[in-house]
């Protein structure tokens, strides 16, 4: 859409908007529309020059006075539209979307909810809305699910269950839930957790079990931390190995946090894998193996190799040999 | 430039749809002043006829007749009010709710900002809105890649486009695509639809069109078949069902993953024996080897060689790789 378009649409939501919210700071108009205080005013200088017709009274007035001096809005003469017009196909499928990646995200009454503001924005928006998007978000136990949002709701403590990947083991928590939020597509707790005495997340799918405990959750003084760089940030403290990536490995490079280092002709890319620890790492490597090779440290290509031979000691053990 | 054709649009819109008379395209050019002094009627009718086209992709409808055209009267344009407005929706305050929580999902300027204007609508025919009355997660839209907006674009609207793609490490290729629908999965936007090339549905990772996308035809150049599901179009990133079972021996309190999946644990000193579901035997074959000696494959046979295989590899890789 071009940028003319989407001012009209906002200039025309904000006219009956504004009239409804008469001497509305800036601010608030602003946070309103998603946009700058500075595209507001802009977007008010410009209102004045339209209405319906070209003469003193036919064309919107904005009180220029007011907006200078005490940030504030008052219009005038636009009484012609004090009902906003209908949602456009733009506006609803992006609202659409948003409610339908909720939805994906949502469990037990809320879905119901959910639901029923879909369907009657869906018919108030009419025809003209097609938002053929769909948002996938991974599956976790609707029961587990279920019983994290209620804890949520009802401010209360959750005890869990929780199996943690890089140490690839189980452990018993009591949590005080904070939030629910989604992060590459998956589900994540934040929580205090009461065993680190710490902020922790928790990948909702690993939770096995997950009941509501008698005791309220209680308010810990930690500041959120930011994920919005993603979950798993590289530093230079990040572990990594030096790679071979063959061609079935190139897949990686989109799914993983690495560098390339060196591309050869035949398809083998040599590459720094970043992982959150060694074991991690051994992990990883010893799944993708065929494709995937560590040149580098020699204490992680020996650890493969020795884990892949125990491993296959198993296999042989006490069978006939040919 | 921009501010001027707003300053247009917005007059020509409040003009159409204060009047109760249909207006004649003479009438339309004395009473907006582009329009007016435009040079000639030619590049007066070119203007309006892209107004009118601007108005129609908003999603305003224009119509065009006359109110008796037994008297002779001119045939000529008007928004109708009725039409045009929105009407009243009536929101339980937990709807509404969710409604506010919605805005918060886009991390994408625009599409927040358009999820945003939907609510202030919807707030100015009394819609109340409070979203702490719930507890709900936050998920996030998030759109990195540069040719989501033209894609999103052509797939809302139905326009054939052409692109160039790039999977890693293989040839850049040109395409040609009536996109269907658009798939957000673990953060990651797919286009589907049918690949003109091919002549068959395909499905596209966004991140992977590389420069601009081009459109090849107009808007609404095709249908989208009836019934088309996104999710079957999408069907090569999920895992298909599984419909084999496979014994393990697993030591306890390892092999996390496998367990979670697990249909059936019977738990043992040493090893517990561990029941799986699983479709592909190279795919489970490879998570059993990734534990190492926590996790041991008894049957089928089938997956025992698998792990077998996949285990000699990672020898043989890692010890071939300084060779």
């Amino acid at each position: 859409m071009s940028r003319s378009q989407s001012q009209v649409l906002r200039m025309l939501a904000m006219v009956p908007y504004l009239q409804g919210n008469d001497g509305v700071p800036v601010h608030d108009v602003a946070q309103e529309f998603g946009v700058t205080p500075k595209q507001i005013r802009d977007d008010l200088k410009l209102l004045m020059f339209t209405g319906v017709g070209e003469f003193a009274g036919e064309l919107i007035d904005v009180d220029l006075t007011a907006l200078e001096d005490d940030g504030v809005v008052h219009i005038r003469d636009a009484e012609f539209m004090s009902r906003p017009l209908r949602i456009s196909a733009q506006e609803g499928a992006a609202l659409i979307v948003a409610l339908r990646t909720l939805r994906a995200s949502g469990a037990g009454e809320e879905l119901i909810v959910i639901d029923s503001a879909l369907s009657k924005l869906e018919s108030a928006m009419g025809e003209s809305v097609n938002a053929p998007v769909d948002v996938v978000v991974d599956q976790v136990d609707a029961e587990i699910h279920h019983t994290i949002v209620r804890a949520l709701t009802e401010g209360r403590r959750l005890t869990m269950t929780y199996a943690t990947e890089t140490r690839d083991e189980r452990s018993q928590r009591d949590v005080d839930p904070r939030r629910v939020f989604t992060e590459r597509g998956k589900l994540y707790l934040e929580a205090w957790c009461l065993t680190a005495e710490d902020l922790r997340f928790f990948r909702l799918d690993r939770i096995i079990a997950a009941e509501v405990a008698q005791e309220s959750a209680q308010d810990h003084d930690a500041a959120p931390r930011d994920v919005s760089g993603g979950m798993f940030t590289v530093g230079e403290q990040t572990p990594y190995a030096l790679v071979e990536l063959h061609p079935g490995a190139h897949w990686m490079t989109e799914y993983y946090p690495v560098e390339l280092v060196e591309r050869d002709d035949q398809g083998v890319w040599t590459a720094k894998l970043f992982g959150a620890d060694w074991g991690w790492l051994r992990r990883l490597v010893l799944r993708n193996a065929g494709s995937v090779a560590v040149l580098e440290p020699e204490h992680l290509r020996t650890q493969v190799v020795e884990t892949a031979r125990s491993a296959l000691g198993a296999y042989y053990e006490g069978e006939p040999v040919d | 430039m921009a501010a001027r054709k707003t300053e247009r649009l917005m007059n020509l819109i409040f003009l159409l749809l204060v009047s109760k008379q249909y207006l004649s395209k003479s009438q339309i050019r004395e009473s907006i002043s582009d329009y007016r002094t435009a040079r000639s009627v030619d590049s007066f009718d070119r203007m309006f006829e892209r107004d009118k086209e601007d108005l129609r992709e908003l999603g305003i409808t224009v119509d065009f007749g006359s109110h008796d055209p037994l008297f002779g009267d001119e045939q000529g344009y008007r928004i109708s009010r009725d039409a045009a407005e929105l009407a009243d929706v009536e929101l339980t305050r937990e709807e509404a709710a969710v409604v506010g929580l919605a805005t918060q999902v886009w991390e994408h300027a625009g599409l927040a900002a358009e999820s945003t204007t939907a609510l202030v609508k919807l707030k100015s025919i009394g819609v109340d809105v409070d979203t702490s009355v719930l507890r709900m997660a936050e998920p996030r839209l998030s759109t990195d890649e540069p040719a989501f907006d033209a894609i999103w674009d052509a797939a809302t609207r139905r326009v054939p486009i052409s692109f160039v793609y790039a999977r890693p490490g293989q040839q850049a290729s040109e395409r040609h695509l009536q996109p269907w629908g658009i798939v957000s999965w673990r953060d990651r936007w797919y286009v589907g639809g049918f690949d003109l090339d091919r002549e068959a549905p395909r499905l596209f990772r966004v991140s992977r069109v590389v420069g601009d996308v081009e459109p090849i035809g107009p808007a609404g150049d095709y249908e989208v078949p009836e019934g088309t599901d996104m999710r079957k179009v999408a069907r090569s990133l999920f895992e298909p069902e599984p419909e084999q079972t496979a014994l393990l021996r697993v030591r306890p309190g390892r092999g996390q993953s496998l367990r979670r999946e697990a249909v059936r644990v019977e738990p043992a000193d040493d090893f517990d024996t561990v029941e799986v579901r699983f479709h592909s035997a190279r795919r489970l074959a490879a998570e059993i080897a990734s534990y190492g000696t926590d996790v041991v494959a008894v049957s089928p046979s089938e997956v025992r060689s698998a792990v077998i295989e996949h285990l000699n590899a990672a020898i043989d890789g890692s010890l071939g790789a300084i060779g």
